[in-house]
């Protein structure tokens, strides 16, 4: 059995770093952001792997169903950067990899080998284990322990949601729109009607 | 059905195969046979659709092929399957390719979850209804594909509705969810629907009450707010007629699907058919106690169980069939209202579908939940939760006082938020209006 979920993790190990070089290197950005769906996928089958079937889900509802649709959508209406021929490489590419270089060897490094790996499983009643990260927990979690991230978290989300609306905000008055046809039916009755009624005062005008 | 396979292979043939390999057996089994339900219920609602909105416009429909016209959809999947596969010069091939095949395969993971009759569910997950809405939002990556792969204007505008559509209609399906989630306090749809057996009162919340697997959410203000909220959410979901603006005919061809032929269109159909019914299923099955009705539960409380090994094995069968046809009741019940609201309604424009989902389902669900905590506070808490006052009312008493704070709270927030929502509609009226004048004065 243990030979089998190592097999499951290698591969979907593999098919989340190979998706994620997609994801970099596919020179149309479409395919890129699908690529970056299939990585998240294979996120949510490695929580699944993990036993944390809630994770897994929300991973998918989450990054699947709402930010991948997002960006997928940013990329569709801002149409002309979805062109092939896009240049991978900026000028400056070096300064980036030392960047990234930087940040992983002073933060991933020192907890990759700090971690003491292979941790001897828990030995307690056979039996089914409980879920470790189940929906009660979490939100107990949340409205505990984590209640100071939790909001912070939510703040960020709200400010988020109310700077979105006041950029796209519009006054509706000054909104300059496409007329329907039975609009454009009822503006050229007004100006018939209006037009009809300056005609007469025009002639009585020319009778004087 | 891993135990029948079980009791099949180890006890009456005795080959004493292990644990594993009965489970897989039992596991393709039942995905073989959700396999094979799933297209034909396609090909079911196919006919029954256009037959009963022929009735309703006053024409007889297809009654050609086979006896009143029964075999008509097998006639068109012959045809789906011979016609030429098209794909555009200019198109993007392989997601072209891929896109169908995302948007029906989310469709059928669904069905894992959805139980037909009295233990009869592929997977009893403990999240299955997020599971459930999880998958089905995965779907809307399959239609911006297929949208944005076919090089078309009409195609992609059609992807662009359908997503906006989705995205927002979700909210008020998960929130009229959360009311009922917060009921059950449980995510598990076969919790949710043992819940709700009893008459008119579940039984969970007061003891004494006889079970005639009545006690479905609708009778409750919470669980009918919420069937309202949900019903509509899930037409817009399932792109039905009010809210079918992204393979609007009139407007746009046929949305996403313009240019794709043959069997890859049929797959679109499929997923949309498919998706609608496990819609009107899942609407059964949170609000109409899915297979619980008269008899069901007393016919399980005799058959094979795992609390009852000593039980008939024909109380399994009738309780199955009992479950399945109550099921199978309701849902073809509530894809006849979609029918029906096809039949009835006109198409919204899209700024009416975005104002009404988030200016009135979204505050209305809202208030829902509220009323939903109100609910489980006045039915189940105690001293301890630091609500002393309820101790002393009787289970009965305390179901009625709840009932009836819920009533207020959902009648009072539905009245109000009708008439801030005409206002704001006469509102945007006027400002149309202004706008004309203005242009008027100009010419």
């Amino acid at each position: 059995m243990d030979l089998l979920i190592q097999i499951i993790f290698g591969l979907l190990a593999a098919l989340i770093i190979g998706a994620a070089m997609m994801v970099v290197t596919v020179r149309n950005i479409i395919h890129s952001a699908l690529w970056l769906i299939t990585s998240f996928f294979g996120v949510a089958a490695l929580y699944l792997v993990l036993e944390a079937e809630f994770i897994a889900v929300v991973q998918v509802l989450v990054y699947v169903g709402a930010i991948a649709i997002l960006i997928l959508f940013a990329i569709m209406l801002t149409r002309h950067i979805s062109s092939e021929g896009e240049r991978l490489l900026t000028s400056r590419w070096w300064l980036t990899a030392i960047v990234a270089l930087g940040l992983f060897g002073a933060v991933l490094l020192p907890t990759l080998a700090g971690q003491t790996w292979n941790i001897p499983l828990p030995t307690g009643p056979a039996g089914t284990p409980a879920p470790l990260s189940g929906v009660e927990e979490l939100g107990r979690e949340f409205v505990g322990q984590f209640l100071l991230q939790f909001e912070v978290a939510g703040i960020l989300l709200t400010v988020a949601l109310i700077g979105a609306i006041v950029i796209a905000f519009e006054e509706r008055s000054r909104r300059r729109r496409v007329l329907t046809l039975s609009e454009e039916y009822t503006l050229r009755q007004r100006q018939q009607a209006t037009a009809a009624k300056q005609a007469p005062v025009a002639t009585a005008d020319v009778a004087d | 059905m891993h135990d029948v396979v079980n009791q099949l292979i180890n006890t009456t043939f005795g080959w004493g195969w292990p644990g594993w390999l009965i489970s897989l057996i039992s596991y393709l089994l039942i995905a073989t046979l959700l396999f094979l339900i799933a297209p034909f219920q396609m090909l079911f609602l196919t006919y029954f659709e256009r037959r009963a909105i022929a009735r309703m416009q006053d024409r007889v429909g297809p009654n050609r092929v086979g006896p009143e016209g029964i075999f008509q959809p097998m006639a068109d999947g012959v045809k789906m399957f011979t016609k030429e596969d098209i794909v555009p010069d200019s198109a993007d091939k392989w997601i072209h390719l891929i896109a169908p095949c995302i948007v029906v395969a989310p469709t059928m993971f669904m069905f894992a979850v959805v139980p037909w009759g009295p233990g009869m569910v592929p997977v009893d997950l403990n999240i299955g209804l997020l599971f459930f809405f999880a998958i089905s939002s995965v779907s809307a990556i399959g239609l911006m594909m297929a949208g944005w792969a076919s090089n078309n204007k009409f195609a992609l505008i059609g992807a662009m509705r359908a997503v906006a559509q989705m995205v927002s209609y979700e909210i008020p399906a998960v929130l009229s969810l959360l009311a009922i989630v917060l009921i059950t306090g449980s995510l598990s749809i076969v919790d949710l629907i043992n819940y709700q057996g009893g008459l008119f009162i579940s039984t969970m919340d007061v003891a004494s009450v006889p079970d005639f697997g009545l006690g479905w959410f609708i009778f409750t203000p919470v669980g009918f707010l919420a069937f309202i909220a949900f019903f509509i959410a899930a037409l817009a979901e399932g792109e039905r007629t009010p809210f079918d603006i992204p393979e609007a005919d009139s407007e746009i061809v046929a949305g996403y699907m313009t240019e794709y032929s043959g069997m890859k269109f049929g797959l679109f159909y499929l997923a949309q058919y498919v998706l609608n019914f496990l819609l009107c299923a899942m609407t059964a099955i949170i609000f109409f106690g899915g297979w619980q009705g008269p008899g069901v539960g007393w016919l399980y409380s005799l058959a094979i169980t795992p609390a009852n090994p000593e039980g008939g094995w024909i109380f399994n069968v009738l309780s199955g069939a009992l479950g399945v046809f109550y099921f199978l009741a309701k849902t073809y019940i509530f894809f006849f209202v979609m029918v029906w609201v096809r039949g009835a309604y006109a198409r919204l424009r899209i700024d009416q579908l975005m104002d009404f989902g988030w200016k009135f389902l979204i505050p209305l669900t809202l208030v829902n939940i509220f009323g939903a905590t109100i609910w489980v506070g006045l039915t189940r808490w105690g001293a301890a939760e630091g609500l002393a006052f309820v101790e002393g009312w009787s289970p009965i008493m305390r179901w009625a006082i709840a009932f009836v704070v819920t009533l207020a709270l959902n009648l009072g927030t539905y009245l109000y938020l009708a008439r801030i929502y005409a206002e704001s509609q006469s509102e945007r009226a006027r400002m149309d209006d202004e706008v004309l004048e203005r242009l008027t004065n100009v010419a």
